[in-house]
């Protein structure tokens, strides 16, 4: 049975126009992938950045130097709460990744 | 408006309560200082040294929201701006001649150290502090509440 033009809808050519728009502005799975990559590197480096911090504070404190005990401490936790929440995304793009493998083909 | 920045401003405070709790150290340190520096050839005792805090307004980004009529600059803390001398309450006579200090009738000029207001002022900054950790925590706890949405 063929699909009577006419009752296409104005909605359903919205839907197809956005459709056709998506497949022209998608990016090939490598630059999605090169760009997820790029993304979760430097979200990884600041996180690092934060404990490399975190270790330059307490140093200063063992060596003596001018530095403020709270300082020291609110670095510390600065670095742990950007941690835990690095290792929440983690937890979910591990648990989508699994996800996809249980998929039945 | 970084995820930190309640962190940062209690940070200001913390620093400012342990500057208003070295500056009542010296006080309390030099409650019987009669020679703390020389002012024409005489020795002057020790001044008692108070501390001014101010709002931090922070950086130019901040001046400009509140030009630009956005109110939503939740602050950035508290800075000290200076470290006084009390020039206004004078100098306790004690009668002591056989001080080196004296001056001819005998009498020494101690400094305007009230150890009372210092006691209370120590009080005051060690409270302040505590009151700055538990915000501090309370944030924290926040953050890893947010952490746990969804879970």
């Amino acid at each position: 049975m063929a699909i009577n033009p006419l009752s296409l809808s104005v909605a359903n050519t919205q839907i197809i126009e956005d459709t056709n728009k998506l497949a022209t502005n998608t990016a090939t799975p490598y630059e999605a992938q090169k760009s997820f990559a790029s993304t979760l590197k430097d979200a990884i480096a600041s996180v690092n950045e934060q404990q490399i911090q975190s270790d330059a504070m307490t140093q200063k404190l063992i060596n003596g130097e001018d530095v403020e005990l709270h300082e020291v401490m609110i670095t510390a936790q600065k670095a742990s709460v950007t941690l835990n929440a690095t290792m929440e995304v983690r937890n979910k793009a591990i648990e989508a990744y699994q996800e996809i493998m249980r998929m039945s083909i | 408006m970084s995820i930190f920045s309640s962190m940062n401003t209690t940070a200001s405070a913390l620093t400012a309560q342990r500057l208003r709790m070295d500056v009542i150290s010296s006080n309390i340190a030099n409650v019987d200082t009669t020679r703390a520096k020389q002012v024409n050839g005489e020795w002057e005792p020790y001044r008692r040294k108070s501390v001014t805090l101010a709002e931090d307004n922070g950086q130019f980004s901040s001046f400009l929201n509140k030009a630009m009529g956005k109110e939503e600059n939740a602050g950035n803390g508290v800075r000290v701006t200076a470290v006084n001398d009390d020039r206004e309450t004078p100098f306790k006579l004690v009668y002591n001649p056989t001080h080196p200090d004296a001056n001819e009738d005998g009498y020494v000029e101690m400094p305007n150290v009230d150890l009372l207001t210092e006691m209370v002022d120590l009080v005051s900054s060690t409270r302040s502090y505590e009151a700055n950790v538990t915000v501090f925590n309370a944030s924290k706890s926040m953050l890893t509440k947010a952490l746990e949405i969804g879970k």
